[in-house]
């Protein structure tokens, strides 16, 4: 049977939402249970809105950024880094530690990006199975 | 609220999977939508007049366009609201071809996910607020810090344009590094008569020049800022719209360096002692030394990095060496030659015809002795060691960061890089510009550069610094953060985060203003604030639920 898994990503529009928009592009193939919120920078991201899509039935969350040191706006993928970190060891507790990834993804790495997606949803539909 | 659904089929780029006519008539009855409709090209003209039509006679206040990715035509659709009569900001874009029907292929699947992205956007449009660009009278006026080749060539140009240059050097004139050179590569030019052509080209009707100068506090934000300046003693306050920060580099000082013997024998002389002294005395038939990478690329003193100009400084001096003593033996110890300027190679290859003799190794022992200078290393191409005499030993010196780096770090709230240096907002797309607006940096002290680069790079921190500032008004980017004072404990967290200082602590009402012309619309401080007293206009907590909710 079919596992329907929803995974919400949040990509900065700097980097990882233009890298989706280029996955489009190329036709690059991934599930369509993933869908993907542009937000101004990865540091937007409150830990409380990746609790509440994990509440309200994402089966995982995945927040997407620029590598680090080439944020747009300096530093804010460093506090995504620290504040993900923490919420992974929070989640760990429920042993929902593998439904939250954060990824680096420039602007031009639209195949890096879909394999990361596509390996996030197949550990999902394994877990869920 | 009346929304107005545009669904575009892009032809069979997304009617080919996504069944379109399904999801327009789906969406007619979905709440506040007022119409909802299909079309072929939404970009076309047609398409256009077709969106513009469908607003004025159904009273559509907000929209969403369902199709191509939001970057591609943002001008164009944006320009089409505007016709219609409707703010840009009440506009949502969907992305339902590069964000389904071009990843997916089976059509029940993307009809399903158009559906749900769809759903998003509406939730999303929601929640628009028409936004309007705010203006702000700026002072058409800079502070230019720093009178080296990048802060002359920005004051040059900035005065030209007419723009009012404070041009602050903290030395007692004008001309920065070059004022100590004779002769720079590439091409021997007189570095008195570059900085005398760039001196010239001064507006002196737009510049004033305070030498012997320094700042001691800059507050305010983009296009006014209020600047103390210590002026020999005597305070003086500045209103400027901008600042460009060229205080340039300083060359590495080698008795920093325990094992070299620089300053305690006077047969070890750097390439800027060579530039002072006219005549050397030197034995006939003198040997020279010359050692490359002197503070530069050696982790022991926490410089890792290539000071990028201290190889066309090395091979300049064996080469004007060698002119002047032509009975001379003019051995070059270098690590790798990095000759990168224009003609680097070529001089490099002039030096090694004249005689010049180049092993490669790391910078040697130095072992003064009574009849001359030991030197002692290992030649890093063949690994023998090697024990050789010299009359002279000239050390070629690495560039270090800016004396008054941290100084004025802290003054502008610029950040520094590991080593120092002033940080570029983006190391290749905005390499003049700083997390702050209207702050820009150029030359030696964002790190080691060239005349040429120095020049270039002052230039054009100066000519977008202009495009900021020469209209004498800005428009703010209506999607900024605001705060609800209210709400606000004033702890302050998000004042030390926000990347673009932007966030005003107030001392008597305890709670947090944000500047909003110096807002970024990061929404660091918004995820940040523990009250969650701080949204971000067009990014609220609200919207992103709602969105989210939408596509679960
Ligand atoms: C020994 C040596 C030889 C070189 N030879 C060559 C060569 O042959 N060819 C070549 O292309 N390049 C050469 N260079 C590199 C060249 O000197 C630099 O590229 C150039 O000077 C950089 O210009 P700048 O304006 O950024 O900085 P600088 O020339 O360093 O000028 C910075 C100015 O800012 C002032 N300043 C510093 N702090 C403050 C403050 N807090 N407030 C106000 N003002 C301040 C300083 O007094 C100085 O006048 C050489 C460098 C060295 C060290
Ligand atoms: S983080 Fe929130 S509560 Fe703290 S000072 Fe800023 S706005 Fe006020
Ligand atoms: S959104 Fe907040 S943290 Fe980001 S620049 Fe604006 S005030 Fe600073």
């Amino acid at each position: 049977m079919e596992e329907n898994v929803k995974i919400i990503g949040f990509a900065c529009s700097y980097c990882a939402y233009k890298a989706s928009e280029m996955a489009g592009s190329l036709r690059l193939k991934y599930p369509e249970g993933v869908t993907i919120i542009q937000v101004p920078c990865s540091s937007r991201v409150d830990p409380a809105l990746i609790i509440k899509a994990l509440l309200e039935g994402a089966d995982g969350v995945f927040v997407a950024g620029c590598h680090p040191g080439e944020c747009h706006f300096i530093k804010g993928n460093y506090f995504t880094r620290r504040r993900i970190y923490a919420l992974k060891e929070m989640l760990d507790i429920f042993s929902m530690k593998g439904k939250l990834r954060l990824f680096w993804i420039s602007a031009s790495e639209a195949r890096k990006f879909v394999e990361k997606i596509k390996e996030m949803h197949k550990h999902l539909r394994e877990s869920k199975r | 609220m009346k929304i107005g659904l545009f669904l575009c089929h892009c032809g069979h780029n997304v009617k080919g999977t996504v069944d379109v006519a399904y999801l327009s008539q789906y969406f007619k009855d979905y709440p506040h939508v007022k119409v909802s409709c299909d079309y072929p090209f939404l970009c076309s003209k047609p398409g256009q007049e077709m969106i513009k039509e469908a607003v004025i006679k159904h009273g559509v206040d907000r929209i969403v366009i369902a199709a191509c990715a939001p970057s591609l035509h943002f001008e164009l659709f944006r320009q089409v609201i505007k016709e219609a009569g409707l703010n840009p900001y009440m506009l949502k874009r969907v992305s339902i071809r590069e964000h389904c029907s071009w990843i997916g292929s089976d059509p029940i699947k993307n009809t399903k996910k158009a559906l749900k992205l769809i759903k998003a956007g509406l939730h999303s449009v929601w929640h628009a607020i028409p936004f309007e660009e705010k203006k702000v009278e700026i002072e058409r006026s800079c502070l230019v810090l720093g009178g080296g080749v990048a802060g002359l060539s920005a004051s040059s140009f900035l005065s030209q344009m007419g723009i009012k240059v404070y041009l602050v050097e903290k030395g007692g004139e004008l001309g920065g590094n070059l004022k100590a050179l004779k002769n720079i590569w590439p091409g021997e030019k007189s570095a008195s008569h570059i900085l005398q052509i760039l001196i010239s080209r001064l507006n002196k009707e737009y510049v004033d020049i305070f030498t012997g100068a320094e700042i001691e506090s800059v507050d305010g934000h983009f296009g006014n800022y209020r600047v103390q300046l210590n002026v020999r003693g005597k305070r003086k306050e500045l209103k400027v719209g901008g600042i460009i920060v060229a205080i340039g580099c300083t060359p590495f000082d080698p008795s920093l360096k325990r094992d070299i013997p620089y300053g305690r024998d006077r047969r070890i002389v750097t390439t800027l002692d060579l530039e002072r002294v006219s005549e050397l005395s030197l034995p006939s038939h003198p040997r020279i030394a010359i050692l490359h990478c002197v503070g530069s690329r050696d982790e022991t003193i926490g410089r890792a990095y290539c000071s990028k100009i201290c190889c066309m400084n090395g091979l300049k001096a064996a080469y004007d060496l060698k002119r002047s003593y032509p009975d001379s033996y003019v051995e070059s110890f270098y690590m790798d030659v990095r000759a990168h300027p224009r003609g680097g190679e070529e001089f490099y290859e002039k030096v090694q015809e004249k005689g010049v003799i180049f092993t490669r190794s790391n910078v040697p022992e130095i072992i003064p002795k009574k009849e001359g200078i030991l030197l002692r290393g290992e030649d890093t191409l063949t690994g023998e060691t090697f024990e050789r005499e010299f009359d002279l030993v000239v050390l070629s010196l690495g560039i270090g960061p800016p004396e008054d780096g941290k100084k004025i770090s802290q003054i502008l709230k610029i950040p520094l890089d590991k080593d120092g240096f002033f940080l570029e907002a983006h190391p290749k797309m905005r390499p003049f510009d700083t997390p702050i607006k209207g702050i820009f940096i150029a030359g030696g002290c964002s790190g080691p550069k060239d005349v040429e680069e120095s020049i270039t790079q002052g230039r054009a921190a100066a000519f977008k610094l202009f495009s900021l500032i020469n209209m004498g008004y800005a428009l703010i980017e209506p999607q900024v953060a605001t705060v609800f004072t209210e709400r606000c404990s004033g702890c302050r967290l998000c004042e030390r985060v926000c990347p673009a200082s932007a966030i005003v602590y107030d001392h008597r009402s305890r709670v947090i203003r944000i500047e909003e012309a110096q807002c970024a619309g990061c929404g660091l401080c918004a995820s940040i604030c523990p009250s969650s007293s701080i949204t971000l206009t067009g990014y609220t907590d609200a919207q992103i639920i709602d969105e989210q909710r939408a596509l679960l």
